[in-house]
């Protein structure tokens, strides 16, 4: 079964809200997008705030443990200075997409977006 | 009879300290699929072997234990699935782990982690909606076409999209068919129950609870209150913890009303486990046993 294209839309409205700066005010201000069905908009509605933001949170560390796993580089990075390397992953973590699964492809993402910031 | 199992994680401090001692243990190991691959250099849109599979398998062969597969990334409620490719991988991926391993079921989370080609890796919750229900459900029947039987484990999610009692008939509802059935995790019980307000009682017993295959026992940490604006805390589904009380009782009190149940199954996570947590943990074990027994 394929689900409406509607769901895509919804799909893609979470994923962004989630590496927002406000997770929690970005799915407030997606529920009152009137290109989403009713149901949809209602489901948003439902999510509290706390748990939006916390989700968020996790979303964010499991990606960095996936960047310390995968590269030797980055962990080497965070021990040296661990408040200079997580302001950095935090940019890097709101401007690239996580689209790798395994720890090595974060890694290759991680790089190509250092090897930019350095310049 | 139902199996006591133990979760593999493809971690070498953690198999050191744990897989002498719980070995002779238990029964069965739960392992996750997509902790034993990696990509093939010469076609990366393959997964292969990583060296865990072989080790894995050996343990299991070595002692004369079954397996169950639990796999992370399957995203049941992704709205484009096969996006480049994606399922397909999957498929191929569990069919060739499932051929060595010889998984008696296959169980991945309720909800999506993979969200317009993001991987986000922690279950989120999806809307509960009736399309949504049968989309996950046909994504189990291809999953149901390499593996004996599939199934779809309670997830913990911090934040719901509708009312968390109504979760039970979503799940249901997905569920519906053969060979489909429930991993009723009761640390993702409570800790919903406890985060988004909830009466546990009430969610299992609107359950399908004929539909559980499989129970998951764990124990988990609370968020800092540095974490939330308010410092408001919640509980966390991350099984760096012994097992709580109240997990053992619900355990204790649902055993009998699962007449399907196959296997009770201990989590716990690489990297929470140091020389002085594994006594505790066969302890875990031990008393996992006498309750299933």
């Amino acid at each position: 079964m394929t689900l409406p294209a509607e769901y895509a839309a919804f799909e893609r409205t979470v994923a962004r809200a989630l590496r927002a700066a406000d997770p929690a005010a970005a799915l407030r201000t997606a529920s009152d997008d009137a290109t989403l069905p009713d149901d949809l908009r209602a489901a948003l509605r439902r999510a509290a705030p706390d748990g939006v933001r916390l989700a968020a949170l996790l979303v964010a560390r499991l990606r960095f443990e996936r960047l310390m796993r995968g590269s030797d580089r980055a962990a080497a990075r965070f021990e040296r200075d661990p408040r200079g390397f997580a302001d950095a992953f935090r940019r890097y973590h709101a401007e690239v997409a996580p689209t790798a699964f395994l720890p090595r492809d974060e890694a290759g993402l991680f790089e190509e977006w250092w090897s930019e910031a350095e310049r | 009879m139902v199996d006591v199992a133990f979760t593999l994680q493809a971690d070498r401090a953690f198999l050191d300290l744990v897989v002498e001692g719980v070995t002779p243990l238990v029964d069965r190991f739960e392992v996750t699929p997509e902790t034993l691959w990696t990509v093939d250099r010469d076609a990366p849109d393959r997964f292969v072997p990583n060296g865990y599979f072989a080790r894995f398998l050996e343990l299991g062969r070595a002692h004369g234990k079954r397996f169950a597969a639990h796999g992370v990334g399957w995203s049941p409620g992704s709205a484009d699935p096969d996006r480049d490719g994606r399922r397909a991988r999957w498929l191929d991926a569990t069919a060739r782990t499932h051929a060595e391993f010889g998984f008696d079921w296959w169980t991945d989370h309720l909800g999506v982690t993979d969200l317009d080609g993001e991987n986000l890796m922690l279950p989120l919750a999806v809307p509960m909606t009736d399309a949504m229900a049968a989309h996950v459900r046909d994504g189990l029947r291809a999953m149901a076409g390499v593996v004996p039987a599939v199934g779809l484990e309670n997830s913990a999610f911090y934040y719901a999209l509708g009312d968390p009692l109504d979760e039970p008939a979503f799940l249901a509802a997905a569920l519906d068919g053969p060979r489909a059935h429930l991993l009723l995790d009761l640390h993702n019980l409570v800790v919903n129950a406890d985060n988004l307000g909830f009466d546990a009682d009430a969610w299992l017993a609107r359950a399908p609870l004929e539909k559980v295959i499989e129970i998951h026992v764990s124990g988990g940490d609370v968020s800092e209150p540095a974490w939330l604006p308010d410092g408001r805390t919640l509980r966390l589904d991350s099984h760096d913890r012994a097992v709580p009380e109240e997990v053992w009782r619900r355990l204790a009190e649902v055993r009998p009303r699962c007449p399907n149940l196959r296997a009770v199954t201990l989590e716990r996570m690489e990297g929470t486990v140091g020389p002085d947590d594994v006594a505790p943990l066969l302890e875990e074990v031990r008393r996992l046993r006498e309750v299933v027994a």
